[in-house]
């Protein structure tokens, strides 16, 4: 390195040293305004979102759940399928047992029993709730459904006891 | 400005993509000293240089979660993208751009320190003098002197900085020292 190069690098880290060293104190304040601005606009838009979705849960409920208060359980008869169990009547409280006197069209209340339901603590109370099942689930109850429409959905009543849990299933279609 | 990821830059950023105030201002003071810093040396103007202390630190604040660092440290980052938006300052400023980078135009000559206005040099004047000196330079060779010699960076962290080869970084600085003691040796002629 001559003494030119040396002047130079001296030079440099003089350079190095000089000027100011920080930047000026409002680029740091309004750097924080901005920040603060997007928190606030990322808060709002969370609840925003969480809002929309919350209504649009709700909406979907309400679409999409009928539910029938104070309907009466039901009693769980018309076996439709050849390899579905036969409904017990155990499970049932007697005035919906099977032959008891119902009022409702027969056809209108024939809920076809789920399995394991008879496990089940007995029907006080019971709830109707409208669903879209798939064909495929048909099997689970003993039905034959041919492979071509497994995919396919059929409209069907769900028969939910006083603790919730589904007890029989009716098709409307 | 530290060359490595300094310990809790990480958690930093981590905090700041959640908007955290407390962990922003941390990480501003940390680091607005040298993109400053050099933002100025690479502009010669304080506002262009705010402007891009703030584009930088705006964009950290927008995308504090997309820094990876494995390919570079948080000070190569910084430096990128402040060099970036200095770029495209100094862009937008055509004709400035276009009289400094010129090292045969007038203006240049002057920058760098012509013959009457450096014939008495204080040591102050010299510091003023190679200062326009090495704006004088063209961007490629300024950015590298800048960060090599006045941010004192490693030539790995200069080539990540830049997105370059470090041979390249080497060669630009070579060539750079070069030109910049050419027109030391000129300003000493002159002074004679």
């Amino acid at each position: 390195m001559n003494d030119n190069d040396l002047k130079l690098m001296e030079g440099l880290r003089s350079l190095a040293a000089d000027g100011p060293r920080e930047a000026p104190v409002w680029i740091e304040e309004r750097l924080v305004g901005e920040l603060r601005r997007q928190s606030r606009v990322r808060r709002r838009n969370r609840w925003l979102g969480a809002g929309a979705a919350a209504v649009a849960a709700c909406l979907g409920i309400v679409l999409w759940i009928r539910t029938v208060p104070g309907v009466p359980a039901p009693p769980m008869a018309g076996v439709v399928g050849p390899a579905a169990p036969a409904p017990k009547a155990g499970g049932l409280p007697p005035a919906y047992a099977p032959g008891a006197e119902v009022a409702m069209n027969e056809a209108a209340i024939n809920f076809y029993p789920l399995p394991d339901a008879d496990d089940l603590p007995p029907i006080e109370s019971a709830t109707i709730v409208r669903v879209q099942l798939p064909l495929s689930s048909l099997r689970l109850m003993g039905l034959q459904v041919s492979d071509d429409r497994a995919a396919e959905s059929i409209q069907a009543d769900m028969l939910l006891g006083q603790d919730g849990l589904a007890r029989g299933v009716r098709f409307v279609e | 400005m530290s060359n490595s990821l300094t310990e809790g830059d990480g958690e930093l950023l981590r905090l700041i993509s959640r908007g955290d105030e407390t962990a922003f201002l941390a990480f501003y003071r940390r680091y607005q000293g040298p993109v400053y810093r050099f933002a100025l040396q690479m502009s010669g103007q304080p506002e262009i240089a705010e402007e891009v202390t703030q584009d930088v630190f705006m964009l950290v604040m927008g995308s504090a979660k997309k820094y990876d660092p494995k390919r570079g440290s948080i000070a190569a980052y910084l430096y990128g993208v402040a060099r970036n938006f200095v770029l495209r300052r100094l862009q937008q400023e055509r004709p400035y751009l276009t009289a400094l980078d010129d090292p045969e135009s007038e203006y240049a000559d002057v920058a760098a320190g012509g013959p009457d206005a450096l014939a008495d040099l204080t040591r102050n004047e010299r510091v003023e003098s190679l200062r326009k000196a090495v704006l004088a330079l063209p961007p490629a060779y300024r950015e590298v002197v800048v960060l090599c010699d006045l941010h004192e960076l490693d030539y790995a962290e200069v080539a990540a900085a830049l997105d370059c080869a470090i041979g390249t970084i080497r060669s630009r600085l070579h060539r750079a020292r070069a030109l910049l003691a050419e027109k030391m040796r000129a300003e000493e002629r002159c002074a004679v």
